[in-house]
């Protein structure tokens, strides 16, 4: 179960902090692009591992919802989205 | 490392595999055969019919595909060789399907010649490698499967991280049955890790792409995110149609511009892009020897073959530089043959990894729970279907040959995938109807005699001459070199089985943990 939830809620997570890297740092994201996917897809790997840490599944779920909104709300600041 | 936290790794490394790992089994061994596609594509091919393949040119092939399908020249790639290939996109209903032809199927006037069908070994094979046959969904599957594969294996390496060293020479006859297995597992994963790492990680980009630029267009770049991404890692824009005809260079024009561009291209196939058009575009791609990111490509216009841009090792962009690798060290093709022996030979291995991975969760829910019906389900369907899998594809070998030289020519490719379901359905239904230890007995050689059976059929149909060709060699060696590793992993069960007594599950009744039969103490 805690490997599920992390499987799907990594998901947008990883994307998410991926974005927020490409933010602070001072290259264009367009540069490196390919770079920031297998970045990604590292990422989303180890949140489903450390998802599996978790005491009890209520935990890696609420861990991840609360990373997941917070990630989001971190991007809204950021002028990323349009940005494509 | 507290227990508590290594247990939860076990339990994790353990969910991860039982979830991926027949799919994994599948990818792996329709890979290991995939590590000779280019031959199998030879393999499959009437003999007699590439005997008398015409002298032909990529220029003749060309024209007389692009009279005969006007709508080919938008995408088509053009394969060099001795008899050359056409390979087009095509859309039927609405929907995209690639086509291929043969320089040897149409003769001197253009007129088709070949009669139509014929084996799609090759294509079937790739097919279950990378979406694992199922057309649209596979894809993503295979790739949100190799990232939990990619969570498996980090799991993996914390857990034997501190005992690397140990496990390297573990190998020993100790214990219980289980034990065997689990020392087998370790011992292969350890051997074989970076090569799992690179599989994990490569095959996770290609299947996940998809995914990953939906996910972040929509969270993080907006819309657009996609074709920003596509226009980053293409060696050239798509080009739109303008809609005004012109006419085009020669093929001899583009090959000449790449060898002036880039000496050292060894050209593997020609792109052509709204070839026709006033915008159209040609790729010479090929490979650039002796470096890992060997992929590169020569960008020209169609129209006067005038440079457009250059793509290779030395002279590409960042992204460039990071995608290139992905795709050679996943096919590895980038050491020649002996590099291609070596991933075949750790793909073979990958399979047992996977074997023996999920033998070990069954036996080890066993121990733990009791006699348990999803460990006994799950042992089932793992016989079922790795055998029938193995079973199935020496199967679709086996009917194309005859199926070629008979009078149904024409039904030999859905002959093959008809053999490959027909075997893995058979066996999924004797895997759950005799015991496992029967099914473990009797598979394993009877899949060994199957890919015995295969280059013999194809020897005494096309000629045992025919076996000295290298692409033929190729292949059937790697047939009789899957048959050879079933024996020995075969032997290798049976030494056991004189060693110890099987465990429980494998006769077909799973007893609950008593003092005759204890709970492994090592989890791991």
């Amino acid at each position: 179960m805690r490997g599920l939830l992390g499987s799907v809620l990594g998901l947008p997570l990883a994307m998410m902090l991926c974005g927020l890297l490409a933010a602070i740092l001072p290259i264009d994201w367009r540069d490196w692009l390919v770079l920031m996917m297998l970045l990604s897809l590292l990422v989303w790997a180890l949140l489903i591992v450390l998802s599996g840490m978790a005491r009890t599944p209520w935990r890696a779920g609420i861990g991840l919802l609360a990373a997941n909104g917070l990630a989001w709300l971190l991007l809204q600041t950021t002028s990323l989205y349009g940005g494509a | 490392m507290r227990a508590e936290t290594l247990k939860r790794h076990i339990d994790l490394h353990a969910w991860a595999g039982i979830l991926t790992g027949l799919a994994l089994f599948v990818a792996f061994f329709a890979g290991a055969l995939n590590m000779f596609h280019h031959e199998l594509h030879h393999w499959q091919e009437p003999a007699a019919r590439e005997a008398a393949a015409p002298d032909a040119n990529m220029q003749a092939l060309l024209d007389t595909v692009v009279a005969n399908n006007p709508d080919a020249g938008q995408w088509m790639f053009l394969v060099p060789g001795d008899d050359p290939s056409a390979i087009w996109r095509d859309t039927v209903d609405g929907e995209g399907v690639w086509r291929t032809e043969h320089a040897s199927d149409f003769n001197d006037a253009g007129e088709k010649v070949a009669p139509p069908g014929g084996s799609g070994l090759s294509d079937f094979v790739n097919e279950l490698h990378y979406e694992l046959a199922i057309p649209k969904f596979g894809l993503y599957v295979m790739g949100i499967v190799s990232v939990l594969y990619g969570a498996a294996l980090i799991g993996g390496l914390v857990i034997h991280w501190s005992r690397l060293k140990k496990e390297f020479f573990a190998l020993k006859h100790q214990g219980n049955l289980r034990r065997y297995w689990k020392n087998l597992h370790n011992l292969v994963g350890v051997i074989s890790y970076p090569f799992h790492v690179i599989f994990a990680w490569t095959g996770a980009a290609m299947g996940c792409l998809a995914i990953v630029t939906l996910v972040m267009g929509a969270l993080v770049f907006g819309p657009r995110f996609q074709s920003v991404f596509t226009e980053a890692t293409e060696a050239w824009p798509t080009p739109e149609a303008s809609g005004t005809r012109v006419a085009m260079a020669s093929i001899d024009d583009y090959l000449a511009g790449a060898r002036e561009a880039m000496p050292e291209l060894d050209v593997g196939w020609i792109e052509l892009q709204q070839y026709g058009d006033e915008n159209a575009v040609v790729d010479v791609g090929g490979s650039v020897h002796g470096k890992v990111a060997h992929y590169s490509h020569v960008v020209m216009r169609g129209d006067n073959a005038e440079l457009l841009t250059v793509s290779g090792p030395g002279q590409r962009s960042f992204n460039h530089f990071l995608m290139a690798p992905v795709y050679s060290l996943h096919f590895g093709d980038y050491g020649g043959l002996f590099v291609r022996l070596m991933y075949f030979a750790l793909a073979l291995l990958g399979c047992l990894l996977f074997f023996s991975g999920n033998i070990m969760w069954c036996e080890r829910r066993t121990d733990r729970q009791g006699p348990s019906r999803s460990a006994a389900f799950m042992l089932r369907l793992t016989l079922g279907v790795t055998f029938g899998v193995m079973a199935g594809l020496a199967m679709a070998f086996i009917v194309s040959k005859p199926m070629l030289y008979s009078p149904w020519q024409a039904w030999t490719a859905p002959a093959e995938k008809i053999a490959f379901l027909a075997t893995l359905l058979v066996a999924l239904v004797a895997a759950f109807r005799a015991a496992p230890l029967t099914t473990a007995g009797l598979w394993p050689k009877l899949c060994a005699g199957l890919y015995i059976l295969a280059p013999l059929v194809q020897g005494g149909i096309e000629g045992f001459h025919t076996w000295l060709e290298p692409d033929f060699l190729l292949v059937n060696g790697a047939l009789l070199a899957v048959a050879a590793s079933l024996i020995l992993v075969d032997r290798l069960r049976r030494r056991r089985m004189r060693r110890a007594a099987p465990h429980p599950l494998w006769v077909g009744a799973a007893h609950p943990v008593t003092a005759a039969n204890p709970v492994d103490p090592d989890p791991a």
